[in-house]
Order: structure tokens, then C-alpha cells, then sequence
């Protein structure tokens, strides 16, 4: 029990933290700053508590005789608390000065966040649907509203329409695919639909095929892919820098969390079925992505664009899943690991130039933005190159290990096309590299502004290229090796069959 | 010196990361720059000092870099990567003090950023590092013709990296589909030359995965119909990287196909022998029509250099030790002419801010060293003897006999081709009457430049004076090479 207790601390620091946000926002005197040094002290707490428990927990149930078997923690789901941790750190940490250059933030949107994050963490360690979806929905209301946050922008609020009202529409599809779960199974336990065909060979399934594809309805329009992608790029440009952030960054991977969990264990005996299924979607995502963000003339949309692209790079791994690839599951975390630095360093960069008195939103706006500012310059032409999947960065290594796992489960084809859609990004991610290095510029050059945005940005700038070259032999410090393994271990840890 | 060739590799790499971090003022950029460059330099004459030429790789150093995946930092040096490794290091501290007046720092920066992708590039055995570094000397050349070039710099240097990058991803594919053959081979996963290289593979497989690597080194070559992002990124290059573009990185693409491409698909390549030589003889005279067309210089050198390289292409196909020895001859001495002739255009467009052939006129009366040294380094271009291109051309010649008797006759018609422009342009540019542009603005050579073109000068003579001697060193390793692949003639 003491145990159990220790384990679910973090989650309760989280909770705590984004409760106790809420009751001193009725306090007018406490100054913005304050609720954000408030809110990275909690998220801090609980992630430094996280790393320290990240390998001597292995598929513990938690408080089993009261949730039964409910929660469960093991290394994939710390993993992943860790992810969503760092992210809602880097957010706030990055976000500082765009928080106080703006006049409609106050102490509930840290809260929200909170919480948000709290739903997530819930979300990755979620081992029975309804659960899941309690969690899930926890994440999504909280960050609907931060989507609509600026109530003056009339953008802001459009995009949140559309996305409370799809993403409660799809949300709807999840409790239909869990009730008939249900009615088949007798059971919303993750786990008991493998367990159920294993003892009842016989049975006629279609109806758990029709379940498990509403429920994949849900997973594939909260990551944005092509059929359901339609809301994807208004709202992440309609949103606040910071909430675009944090959702393309934080939010896309919890959704990936549940996906993975539910994918590996509960869809094992319909992988044939569900691999073509995803192999359509892989391609018509990558496709459709790749147009949606050519098309794109501001920035915020062309990554909104980019992150579809980045989406069917991932069902190209999770198609290969099913079609037996060894490496492909890992090879998921991996580039979810990949995408979340080097996306939170873009999305970074554009939110702390917006915090400044001149607004960048389009390409042309970034024209000659290497003499202005050159250090921010290269570290974006650094993400540039990690998100195009440029040899020497964390990103290159990420696409490797999805195409290898393609290719190892015998989709060529889908292994080519991906390399294809690379390809063709590389045309929208170095049109900004040219844009800031090719053109004059009248602004002044300025000084590095030193201070903690930027140097947030600088580590994570760091950690991509580390990423991408990093070895071993360096002592203390984790070469990209310790990545790999570390993604195949949390593999590992859930894919323990549960009965 | 056990670790003399990561010392090679990376030191510039450190030296751009310490300088950018302190932000240097530009006086102690330049130095640091041409010190980094020149010891680099003494380095590989180190290196070189204790070379054997007669063993096959050396200095090789091996460091675990992605274990689970079984790719290593894998690098070694043999003769030929020694030679183009030479020519490197030899151009780039020059291409300081050619740029020593210069006030933008990013060519600095960018150079040496180039010197350790190419390095790179030369020395690595494994494909994902070959890979890292092929990609990562692409940056630095697109940065330096958007940023700093001429004309339609942006949209130049937009086709040069959309065209390469279109090569290099073919390459990754068949990088990738090779190592997982291996994998399913052994049960283990390996990216290293040598061990790629011992499978043994279906022929249908292999001839897709072999067009991969083929299209990616065509394109930096580049071969005739790949050849568009070529002439607009010359005429948009600053001196600098024309340079590195012509001398270096066309070249690499010669070396990436001799090292990777005919070391793995020794068999799919002679199925694309007939092709590729018919692409080359193609090229040949396509390249050299077009460079008697051009009107500017950059232009026309780089119709030239293209023919060449063809020529050399040409030599690699024909595979027998004649025609290798040629090719790779050809390579380095291609390498010093047109490094030669690139800088001497750049001292043009120095001073008089043209190079048009039509804007210039009579160099000879004004200054008639400038004209000596023009002339030279354009002639060794079209190989008169004397110089090295001579002898590599020859014996191109006589490999492509070897291989077949038509082939041989239409390799020989490039030595006419190519004396044809070379002295067309010379009577236009150093003789005939002094325009008005070079009357104003034309100086003669300046003690630096000089001290610039006189080694280069002395090498190429020096090549075509004792081709055994150089030969004899890189003989043995393309000996050993075609051994293996079976055809030893």
C-alpha cells in the first residue's frame, strides 16, 4: 500500500498542484509570474519523483484491491509520464514572456494545464477503457479551453469551436466502441478481448472488429489523420502559441500512449485486418499532409501541416507493428520522442519572437532573420533540419528506425513513400532555412537574450543534435543508444500479457 | 596518432562550434580559420608520411555509435580517399587566403563547417556515416550560393539541394533495404562496408537497390539528364564554393560511386554499364556543345568540368585497371586544374565585376602573368601534355579500347572537344583587343595570388611529368579492388 501510495505520488503532486492553482487565482494580487513558478514547481517535483522511480516499476497494478485493475505503472507508462511532464515544463518555462506580454492570461490557465497534464498521465497508465476515456476526456476539455483562451480573438474562439465540437463528436465514437466492447466481451479491461478470443476461439467477432474500429476513430482524429484531419490546421492556428505547443508537442503524444497500449495488446488477433486499415490511412495521411502543409503560408499552419505528415510517418511504423516488425513499436516511441524536441523547439522559437513587439506569422515575415537574431536563427535551422529528417539530428535517426521497421515487415512500398513524403518536406522546411539566411534584413542585429526562455530553447536545440550523433562512449552521458534501448524496454513492459 | 583521422574530421567542426559560441570578431575568425585549415593540412601530411600505399586500409578506427542497430563510427583511409583527402586540405586553407578580405563571416563559418563533411564523407566505412556526412556537406553549399552568390541565388540554391536531396533519399532507401538484408541474412544487423559487401544477393533486388546509389552519385556527378541544378548553381556560386563544387564535390561523386558502388553491386553495375556509358559519351558532347555555346566563364567551366567527368564515368564503367588508373588520375588532377581555373575567375570577377567572355579581351597586354597562368590552367583542363590530364586522359582512352572499340573511339573525341572551347575562350578573353572593361580595371597578379597558383601549377606539372610515380601509389589498392570483384586484366 505505502508502496502503491510512492507510485501514485506524482500523479497526486500534479493534481494537487493544479488544485491548488485554482484557489489562489481568487487571490488578485499574485502576480503571473508567480502562478508560473507555482505550476513548474509541482510539474518539477513530480518529474524529478518520476525519473527516480522510472526503472524499479514493472507492471504494478495500482492500489489493486481498490481500482482492481484499473491503473497499471510499468516503464512504457513512466516513460511517457516523463514525456508529458517535460513537455508542460517546457511550455511554461518557454512561454514566460509571451505570458506577460498578453492581458487574458490568469491563474486558471495554469491550472487547466494541469490538469490537462493530469489527464494525460492517467491516460498512460489507463489499463481499462472507460477509464481511458474518463482520462482522456479530462486532457481534451482542459485543453479545449485553453484553445479558446484568448476570448478577444475571434480566431481563437472559432478554433475552439470547431474543435470542442468534432472532438466531442469523435469522443462519442470511443463509449460506443467501449460499450460494444462490452456487450461482446463482458468486460472494458485492456487485455480481455485478447484473453477472450484466446479461450473462445469459435466465436463469431465481428462485432468486436466494428468496436475496435470506432474506438480507432477517436485515436485517429485526436492525432490528426487523414480523413479527420480537417480540424487540425485551423485550430492549431487559431490557438495561443503556448496551447499549439503544448498540444502538437505534449497532447499528440499522450493520444500515441493509449493507441500503443490498446494496439499492442487488445488489437493482437485483428492485426491483419487493422494493418490495412492503417496502411489506407498511413497513406492518404502522408499524402494529404504533405499538400495541406506545401500550401501553407504562415508558419504556424505549415507546421499544423507538418505535424499530419508526421502522424502517417507513425502509422507507417504502426501498420508494420501488425505485419510483424520487431523493432517497429520502439521504433514509435522513439520518434515520439524525436518529434516532441524538436517540434516544442520550433513551436518555442515562434511563440518567443511573438512575445516581442514585432508579430512573425508568415514566411515572408522571417526574411532575413539570420542577421537579426542569429543564434535563434541557427537553432531553428536545427529543428528545421530534425523535423525534415536531416542526417545528424535526432530526426534523421527517428525516420530510420520507421523505415527500417517498414521495410522489415515487408511494406515497401509505404517504406518508398515515406521516403518520398520526406523528400517533399524538405521543400517546406528549407524554404524557412532560406528565407531567414538568403534575404537582408533593416531590423538591427540584437543580442542573444539570455534568460530562461531561450536557454530552454537552447537545450533543446542541444538535445536534438545529441540526439542525432550521440554515442556511448561519453561517460554520464546517455548516447542515442540508451534511447533505443530505453524505448524497447517500456515496449517490453507493456506487451506482458496481463492474464 | 591513433585517433589522426577523427582529429582530421572533426577538428574544423570544433573550431566552427568554440568560435560561434564566443562570437569571434571577424580578425580572429580569419586566423583561426586559415590555422584550423592549415593544420588540418599538416595533419594528413602526417598522415600521408606514414601511409602504405601497398596495404589496403589504414588507420582504421572502429567506436560503437547505435549498438542495437549495429552501426559503428567506422573510418579508415586507403589510397585513393588519401589522394582526394590531399586535395582537400590542400584547397581549403587556400580558399582562406583567397577569401581573406572578406567581411562575411558566414563563409568562414560554412567552409570549415564543408571541410569536415567532405572528410567525412572520404574517410567513413559505414553507410549511416557515409550517409551523415554526404547529407551534412550539402548545408554549408546551400547556405553559401542562397546567401552570398549571384543572379537567382535563392531559387539556385533551392534546385541544388532539392536535386541532391532527391539522390541522396534513393541512397537511404537502398542503404536501409541492404542493411535489412543483412539482418535477415545473419540475425544481426550491420552497416559497415565490408560486411555488406560480403552478401550475396538476388540480382533483380540488387539491381533496384544498385539504381539507388547510382541515381545519387549521377546527380552529383552529374551525368548527362541530371545535370539542371548545375549550370545555375555555377553561375550563382560565390568563388568559394564553386570551388568546393566543381573540385570537390563533383569528384566526391565519382569516389562515392568507385568506394560504395561498385564495392556492394559490383555485379548490378556492369548491368548498368552499357547505360551509363552511353549517358557518359552522351554527356561528352552534350556538355562540350553546350560550354562552346556559353557566354560567361563560370558557365562555360562548368559544361567543361561536366564533360570531364563524364569522360571519368566513362573510365569507371569500363572496368579494367587502365581505365581506373585513368579515371582516378583524371580525378585528381581535374580536381587541381579547376581549382586553379575557379580561382583565377574569381580574380576576374574581382576586379573588373564581370566575367563575361564578351566583357573581356587582350588580359595578355594588360597583365600578362595573370595571362600566363589563365592560359595554363585552361590548357591542362583540355590535358595537352605535359600535365597531368594528359596521362589520365590517355589512359581512359585505352581502358575504353579495352572495353570496346566504338566506346574507345568516342571517348577519344573529348581530348578534340575540349581543346576546341578551351581555345576559343582563350583567343576571346587573352588575346584580341583590349576591351574596355579590362582597361579600366585590370590589375596583374598580386604576390598572394601568385603564391596561390604556383603550387597547384607545380602539381599539375609535376603529375604530368611523373605519372608512375603517383600512379604506382593508388595502382595496388585498384588492383586489389578489381581482384575482388573478379575481372583482373
Amino acid at each position: 500500500m505505502i508502496e502503491d501510495i510512492l507510485l501514485a505520488l506524482p500523479l497526486a503532486i500534479v493534481v494537487l498542484g493544479a488544485i491548488v492553482l485554482m484557489l489562489i487565482s481568487h487571490f488578485p494580487t499574485v502576480s503571473l509570474k508567480k502562478y508560473n513558478l507555482i505550476a513548474v514547481f509541482f510539474l518539477v517535483c513530480a518529474f524529478i519523483l518520476k525519473l527516480t522511480q522510472l526503472d524499479d516499476s514493472n507492471h504494478i497494478y495500482l492500489f489493486e484491491p481498490l481500482f482492481n485493475k484499473m491503473f497499471v505503472i510499468d516503464t512504457f507508462s513512466n516513460l511517457f509520464d516523463l514525456l508529458f511532464l517535460a513537455g508542460a515544463i517546457v511550455t511554461l518555462l518557454i512561454n514566460t514572456h509571451y505570458f506577460q506580454e498578453r492581458d487574458y492570461y490568469n491563474g486558471e490557465f495554469f491550472s487547466l494545464l494541469l490538469f490537462s497534464v493530469f489527464g494525460m498521465m492517467m491516460l498512460s497508465h489507463a489499463n481499462e477503457l472507460v477509464t481511458a476515456f474518463i482520462s482522456l476526456e479530462i486532457a481534451s476539455i482542459s485543453v479545449y479551453i485553453l484553445v479558446g483562451y484568448n476570448k478577444n480573438s475571434l480566431k481563437s474562439s472559432e478554433a475552439m469551436l470547431t474543435y470542442i465540437v468534432l472532438g466531442a463528436l469523435s469522443s462519442t465514437f470511443f463509449i460506443l466502441g467501449t460499450a460494444l466492447i462490452y456487450g461482446v466481451v463482458g468486460s472494458t479491461f485492456i487485455g480481455d478481448i485478447y484473453s477472450f478470443i484466446q479461450n473462445n476461439p469459435t466465436k463469431e467477432i465481428t462485432m468486436l472488429i466494428v468496436a475496435l474500429m470506432f474506438i480507432m476513430v477517436t485515436i485517429l482524429f485526436k492525432i490528426g489523420a487523414v480523413p479527420f484531419h480537417s480540424w487540425v490546421i485551423d485550430v492549431y492556428q487559431g490557438a495561443p502559441y503556448p496551447i499549439t505547443m503544448f498540444m502538437a508537442a505534449t497532447f499528440k503524444i499522450a493520444v500515441f500512449a493509449i493507441f500503443l497500449r490498446l494496439y499492442l495488446i487488445d488489437f493482437t488477433h485483428f492485426y491483419d485486418i487493422f494493418s490495412k486499415i492503417l496502411q489506407v490511412v498511413a497513406v492518404v495521411t502522408l499524402i494529404g499532409g504533405s499538400w495541406l502543409a506545401i500550401s501553407q503560408n504562415n508558419l504556424k499552419r505549415m507546421l499544423a501541416g507538418s505535424s499530419i505528415v508526421h502522424a502517417g510517418y507513425l502509422l507507417i511504423a504502426l501498420s508494420s507493428i501488425g505485419l510483424g516488425a520487431e523493432f517497429a513499436a520502439p521504433a514509435i516511441v522513439f520518434y515520439l520522442m524525436s518529434y516532441f524536441l524538436s517540434a516544442v523547439g520550433a513551436f518555442g522559437i515562434l511563440s518567443f519572437i511573438a512575445a516581442q513587439r514585432r508579430r512573425r506569422a508568415t514566411f515572408d515575415d522571417f526574411k532575413g532573420f539570420s542577421q537579426e537574431r542569429p543564434y535563434l536563427a541557427a537553432m531553428m535551422t536545427i529543428f528545421m533540419l530534425s523535423l525534415a529528417g536531416f542526417p545528424s539530428t535526432i530526426g534523421f535517426l527517428a525516420k530510420f528506425y520507421i523505415f527500417l521497421s517498414a521495410i522489415e515487415s515487408g511494406q515497401i512500398f509505404l517504406a518508398g513513400l515515406g521516403i518520398t513524403v520526406a523528400f517533399i518536406s524538405i521543400y517546406y522546411y528549407f524554404k524557412l532555412i532560406a528565407l531567414m539566411y538568403f534575404y537582408p534584413t533593416d531590423e538591427e542585429p540584437k543580442k542573444f537574450p539570455f534568460g530562461i526562455s531561450s536557454s530552454v530553447i537552447f537545450l533543446m536545440a542541444l538535445l536534438t543534435i545529441w540526439g542525432g550523433v550521440g554515442t556511448g562512449w561519453i561517460p554520464f552521458l546517455p548516447g542515442v543508444d540508451t534511447l533505443v534501448e530505453t524505448a524497447k524496454e517500456a515496449i517490453n513492459s507493456i506487451s506482458v500479457k496481463p492474464y | 596518432m591513433q585517433n589522426l583521422l577523427s582529429l582530421i574530421i572533426f577538428l574544423p567542426i570544433s573550431a566552427v562550434v568554440l568560435m560561434g559560441l564566443f562570437q569571434v570578431s571577424l580578425k580572429v575568425l580569419r586566423v583561426i580559420s586559415l590555422a584550423t585549415s592549415v593544420l588540418v593540412f599538416l595533419l594528413v601530411s602526417y598522415l600521408g608520411l606514414n601511409f602504405d600505399p601497398l596495404q589496403s586500409m589504414q588507420f582504421v578506427e572502429v567506436l560503437p555509435w547505435i549498438e542495437s542497430y549495429g552501426i559503428n563510427y567506422f573510418v579508415g583511409v586507403d589510397a585513393i580517399s588519401y589522394i582526394l583527402l590531399f586535395l582537400v586540405s590542400l584547397f581549403i586553407p587556400m580558399l582562406f587566403v583567397f577569401i581573406w578580405d572578406e567581411d562575411r563571416k558566414g563563409f568562414f563559418y560554412n567552409l570549415l563547417l564543408l571541410q569536415t563533411g567532405v572528410m567525412g564523407t572520404l574517410l567513413s566505412l559505414d553507410l549511416i556515416l557515409f550517409y551523415l556526412f554526404w547529407e551534412m556537406m550539402l548545408l554549408p553549399i546551400f547556405i553559401m550560393i542562397g546567401a552570398y552568390g549571384y543572379g537567382l541565388r535563392q531559387a539556385n540554391a533551392m534546385k541544388i539541394i532539392m536535386m541532391t536531396v532527391l539522390g541522396s533519399m534513393t541512397m537511404l532507401f537502398s542503404i536501409l533495404y541492404l542493411g535489412y538484408l543483412f539482418f535477415e541474412d545473419n540475425g544481426f544487423w550491420s552497416f559497415s562496408l565490408f560486411g555488406l559487401s560480403s552478401m550475396s544477393f538476388s540480382s533483380d533486388i540488387s539491381i533496384i537497390l544498385a539504381a539507388g546509389f547510382l541515381l545519387a552519385f549521377s546527380i552529383k556527378i552529374p551525368l548527362v539528364g541530371f545535370h539542371t541544378w548545375m549550370a545555375p548553381a555555377y553561375s550563382s556560386a560565390p568563388t568559394p564554393a564553386l570551388v568546393i563544387l566543381s573540385a570537390i564535390m563533383a569528384k566526391l561523386g565519382i569516389y562515392g560511386l568507385w568506394r560504395f558502388g561498385f564495392t556492394l553491386f559490383e555485379g548490378p553495375l556492369s548491368y548498368y554499364a552499357p547505360l551509363t556509358i552511353t549517358l557518359s559519351i552522351v554527356g561528352i558532347l552534350f556538355y562540350a556543345i553546350h560550354a562552346i555555346m556559353e557566354k560567361d566563364l563560370k558557365r562555360m567551366f562548368a559544361f567543361s568540368s561536366a564533360s570531364h567527368l563524364s569522360l571519368i564515368t566513362l573510365g569507371l564503367f569500363s572496368i579494367n585497371i587502365y581505365s581506373w588508373s585513368g579515371s582516378l588520375y583524371l580525378v585528381a588532377t581535374h580536381a587541381i586544374s579547376s581549382a586553379g581555373i575557379f580561382l583565377l575567375i574569381g580574380m576576374i570577377g574581382k576586379r573588373i565585376k564581370s566575367i563575361k567572355i564578351s566583357d573581356l579581351g587582350g588580359i595578355a597586354t594588360v597583365a600578362p602573368k595573370f595571362a600566363f597562368f589563365f592560359a595554363f590552367f585552361a590548357l591542362s583542363i583540355a590535358g595537352i601534355p605535359g600535365t597531368g590530364g594528359f596521362v589520365a586522359e590517355l589512359l581512359i582512352i585505352m581502358g575504353a579500347f579495352k572495353y570496346s572499340f566504338w566506346v574507345g573511339v568516342f571517348a577519344a573525341t573529348t581530348m578534340i572537344s575540349a581543346i576546341l572551347f578551351i581555345f576559343w575562350m582563350l583567343q576571346r578573353t587573352i588575346y584580341g583587343k583590349v576591351s574596355q572593361k579590362v582597361a579600366d580595371g585590370f590589375y596583374e597578379l598580386s604576390r598572394v595570388e601568385l603564391l596561390l597558383l604556383l603550387p597547384l601549377m607545380l602539381l599539375l606539372v609535376l603529375t604530368g611529368i611523373f605519372p608512375s610515380f603517383f600512379i604506382s601509389f593508388f595502382e595496388p589498392t585498384l588492383g586489389m579492388m578489381l581482384f575482388q570483384i573478379g575481372d583482373i586484366s
